[in-house]
């Protein structure tokens, strides 16, 4: 069985690539991917929980995740809509452009 | 009592969105009509009858508690409504201030189009709050929680043919779905540590001394994603962006109750899950005060200043709702339940007003076809019964007597210079900045009511379907602030059911 530890590493280093992502990418594509990263992060984290808990797999948490996986789809396909707005508004991807209103 | 079945409020709200966005869509091929609107107003009305059904059937039971299991499955394997008091007082306010954003955008709205996903959305939107007020367990939290998110992206973002909301409705999506990912990962660490999503296992089986470090994480994780919700400086950018950009009674639902909402979550999971086993650390529960109160003083303190300067109405009103969650959070930070009362009155007072200068600064602003303040100099000599009821909330707003905004506030700071809680200078500063705040608001009506610069001769009063919601909750407000006794003796009895009632809410889910 692999050591909790692995799984640990691995989540707070997608954790910290989703930040990375959001705070410094300037292609709004981009930040979405950020969010969707840090997301599977926490699914990541409650499939790995769910393994160790009991000596079985806990079926409450695959649950969880299933369901965030389909309502972290509707979270992307949501903000798809917006960049594809924001592109027909100001013909660029570039989060730059968008500082008419204060960050 | 036990049910298997989904709360009266939310079938109604849920269904409403759907035969509403159908009706939109069938009058779009067919033949214009006002259908949609008066379904949506008919809906968000039955709503509001099935929150006196829930109010009766919860006080009717032996602990105050109503637990409706999703499709007869029980916990913890399944989700689940639990319901107090206080997910009642929750629902009560959001349907009422739902209720009047409804009725507004009747004619406020008329000139747009897309008008049947419009009260789809804000339906849905209504939908999540309550699913989240009512929510038991974390599954169900999460899926209402995101409902409510997803419609409010869209609605800041409606008018999408202008740059502004696209822009500011892009800016709240990034910072709002980040926190909303955030809470997702504090949860995970907190099924790590529990072993499940239900809130009452895992105010039961976490315990600090064998969790360290990990539950410390988990309350920074859920504090920064419910923080941007509920817009806690520093993670407030996204509010004043998007609140004046959203049509005005998207503003007044966002800043009325959208905001509070995340200020709930916050409350009940840390009053459920950390509050309780926070009293075995050494100082625990008193760390956790301390940083209540400090990002307390920061909010109120920043919103109140940054206010100062705003020349767009929308926009200082905005600045506002983060100075007014900053005298909420002195509830939260007194951690008693007296305090926790004075919060969740000021929530559904501070509902009714912010939801009212919201509404009555969209008609103006309308009339004007500017924000900008300086440029409606006057204009309120013209629309004299709008601009009474902007004076009367942000009258409100600063917390005058005789209105409802000073009795919540009077119990809140009151409740920081309680014996034991010794946070005095929390109060000192919400006084101090309570003065301040006074400043903006009697500019408002000093620019509304001064000799006009330009020609308003020909604006006239709004329309009547506006007006009523104006009128009804200026009414409110002054009617709570002189026999404010029935909303205080409920908000009363739902923060005892969060502070006293929680070994009922555990037990009720442990024994089954």
């Amino acid at each position: 069985m692999v050591p909790i530890q692995i799984y640990l590493t691995i989540i707070f280093s997608l954790l910290f690539i989703g930040l990375y992502c959001i705070a410094f990418k300037r292609n709004m594509i981009r930040i979405l991917f950020g969010i969707e990263i840090i997301l599977n992060a926490a699914n990541l984290s409650f499939i790995a929980f769910s393994a160790r808990l009991s000596g079985k797999v806990d079926l409450l948490a695959q649950s969880v995740v299933v369901i965030s996986i389909v309502i972290g789809g509707s979270v992307i396909a949501v903000g798809l809509s917006m960049v594809l707005n924001a592109y027909r508004q100001f013909k660029t991807l570039d989060v730059r452009e968008l500082r008419r209103l204060r960050w | 009592m036990t049910m298997a079945f989904i709360p009266y409020t939310l079938i109604f709200l849920v269904a409403g969105a759907m035969i509403v966005l159908l009706s939109g869509i069938l009058e779009e091929r067919y033949r214009k009509t006002r259908a949609k609107e008066v379904l949506s107003i008919v809906f968000v009305a039955m709503a509001l009858g099935g929150t006196v059904l829930l109010y009766r059937d919860v006080t009717s039971d032996p602990h105050s508690i109503l637990l409706f299991l999703i499709g007869g499955e029980k916990p913890p394997l399944a989700g689940c409504f639990e319901i107090d008091l206080l997910s009642v007082f929750m629902v009560f306010s959001i349907v009422s201030l739902g209720l009047f954003a409804v009725i507004y955008s009747f004619s406020y709205m008329q000139h747009d189009t897309r008008l049947g996903e419009y009260y789809s959305l804000l339906l849905m939107m209504m939908a999540g709050m309550v699913g989240v007020a009512l929510a038991g367990d974390f599954l169900t939290f999460f899926v209402f929680w995101e409902l409510m998110c997803l419609s409010s992206y869209v609605l800041v973002a409606f008018r999408k043919e202008r740059w502004g909301p696209i822009e500011a409705g892009f800016k709240y999506f990034v910072m709002s779905s980040l926190g909303s990912v955030l809470i997702l990962f504090g949860m995970s660490l907190l099924y790590g540590l529990a072993g499940n999503v239900n809130f009452a296992y895992m105010s039961k089986y976490i315990s600090w001394s064998s969790a360290g470090i990990w539950a410390y994480l988990a309350f920074i994780f859920l504090f920064i994603g419910f923080g941007v919700k509920a817009a806690i400086v520093p993670l407030h950018t996204w509010l004043p962006d998007a609140h004046p950009e959203a049509p005005s009674p998207i503003s007044a639902m966002l800043s009325g109750i959208v905001i509070e909402t995340g200020l709930y979550g916050l409350v009940r999971i840390f009053f459920v899950v950390f509050m309780p086993n926070a009293a075995f650390l050494p100082n625990g529960s008193d760390m956790f005060r301390y940083v209540f109160a400090g990002f307390s003083l920061l909010t109120m303190t920043l919103g109140n200043i940054l206010a100062l300067f705003q020349k767009d109405i929308k926009r200082l009103l905005a600045y506002s709702s983060i100075g007014q969650m900053g005298y909420m959070l002195v509830g939260v930070a007194s951690g008693t339940s007296y305090g926790l009362l004075g919060m969740f009155l000021h929530v559904f007072n501070h509902s009714m007003m912010k939801g009212l200068a919201f509404l009555a600064s969209g008609a103006l602003v309308e009339r004007a076809e500017t924000r900008d303040l300086d440029e409606m100099k006057g204009l309120g000599r013209y629309m004299p019964l709008t601009t009474l009821a902007l004076a009367i909330s942000v009258l409100g707003l600063g917390g005058v007597p005789a209105t409802s905004g000073f009795v919540s506030k009077f119990i809140l700071f009151g409740s920081a210079l309680a014996p034991g809680v010794n946070l005095w200078w929390l109060a000192l500063a919400g006084v101090l900045n309570s003065a301040l705040s006074i400043a903006y608001y009697l500019r408002i009506v000093q620019r509304l009511i001064t000799k006009p610069i330009k020609d308003f001769s020909r604006v006239r009063e709004a329309p009547a379907s506006m007006l009523v919601p104006i009128v009804a909750m200026a009414i409110l407000i002054i009617v709570f602030g002189i026999y404010p006794l029935p909303v205080l003796q409920f908000a009363d009895s739902a923060s005892k059911a969060l502070i006293e009632g929680l070994q009922n809410y555990i037990s009720k889910i442990i024994i089954l």
